[in-house]
């Protein structure tokens, strides 16, 4: 009995390690996202500083530092961070969701993977569900991941009448 | 021609040509340019551990400033609009300082030291302290 106990917590800790090892991670610290407005084509930001992990059981996440977005006109650049979406008090967005038919995706094999995406999305401080349809490119065994979609900003607490009423988000994140 | 419309002739021509050169300044506001700010001066380790206890205090204090950051250079990559990046390591294994310059930094590889000066947007937890605009040092 005295020596079964530790042979026990040694397959325990043994399975628990070999679980953790069968999920597969794919991470970026510079991945990139693209704010724009579908109405006025001038306003338009890009961050190329997004960090965003996906694992091969469908978990998908998404943090870019609002100061990040890079605009054409530096002007626009601080309207943005400073009346509308107040970037010092909320500095990050962030995202939080899964893939709902990660099933489809073989990491294993290189391809593009039509996807979609369902999660919760927390800008200005307002967390609100979003989903989006995109796909999952393998290269090399490194996944592309691409999404495009639009959220209304005053739903986020962000008010900009003459400027936009909704966003287009665009997704293009190269994983390593 | 009477000397008040005289007056408000000119007054008008003022206006104007001050509306005009707002408008200018508006339009071509040049963005800002690190290199001619003083940065506040810190080790990788330092910006970390700052974010890591108090990242509200943290943020009030480096948030938007210019920031002269020295540590050593863990990898080197390019980013999808092919900037020059350059993590450099924490004590954390997960945690970087990602900064990304704006003018090439020429070849640098892991394990140098180096001094970059950029501007600090943020901290993401468990990932990294963000840092762009940025220029080499030395």
């Amino acid at each position: 009995m005295k020596i079964i106990f530790p042979i026990v917590l040694v397959l325990i800790s043994l399975l628990s390690v070999s679980q953790i090892q069968a999920q597969k991670t794919f991470g970026t610290r510079n991945g990139q996202i693209v704010f724009q407005s579908p109405s006025d084509e001038d306003v338009k930001a890009i961050n190329n500083e997004v960090s965003s992990r996906l694992q091969d059981n469908g978990a998908l996440s998404f943090s870019l530092l609002i100061k990040g977005f890079k605009f054409k006109m530096a002007e626009m650049q601080d309207h943005f961070n400073t009346q509308y979406l107040q970037s010092n008090q909320f500095p990050r967005a962030d995202f939080k969701g899964t893939i709902t038919n990660i099933a489809s995706v073989n990491f294993a094999k290189d391809g593009n993977y039509p996807v979609q995406v369902k999660g919760d999305l927390t800008l200005h401080g307002v967390t609100r569900p979003v989903s989006a349809s995109g796909s999952i490119q393998i290269a090399k065994g490194k996944p592309l991941a691409k999404a495009n979609f639009s959220i209304v900003i005053k739903e986020f607490g962000v008010n900009a009448p003459d400027v936009t009423e909704k966003v287009t988000i665009t997704v293009n994140c190269q994983y390593q | 021609m009477k000397k008040w419309m005289k007056i408000l002739l000119s007054i008008a021509g003022i206006g104007l040509v001050a509306g005009l050169i707002l408008l200018y300044w508006i339009f071509n506001k040049p963005h800002r340019d690190v290199a001619k700010e003083k940065g506040i001066e810190l080790t990788a380790q330092q910006l970390y551990d700052a974010f890591k206890n108090n990242e509200t205090q943290a943020n009030s204090l480096y948030l938007d400033k210019a920031i002269q950051l020295s540590g050593t250079v863990a990898d080197i990559s390019t980013n999808q609009a092919g900037q020059k990046v350059v993590n450099f390591s924490t004590n954390d294994p997960l945690v970087m300082i990602n900064c990304t310059f704006k003018t090439d930094p020429g070849s640098l590889k892991a394990g140098d030291t180096i001094t970059f000066k950029g501007i600090c947007t943020g901290y993401i937890p468990d990932a990294n302290v963000v840092i762009n605009e940025g220029v080499l040092i030395k």
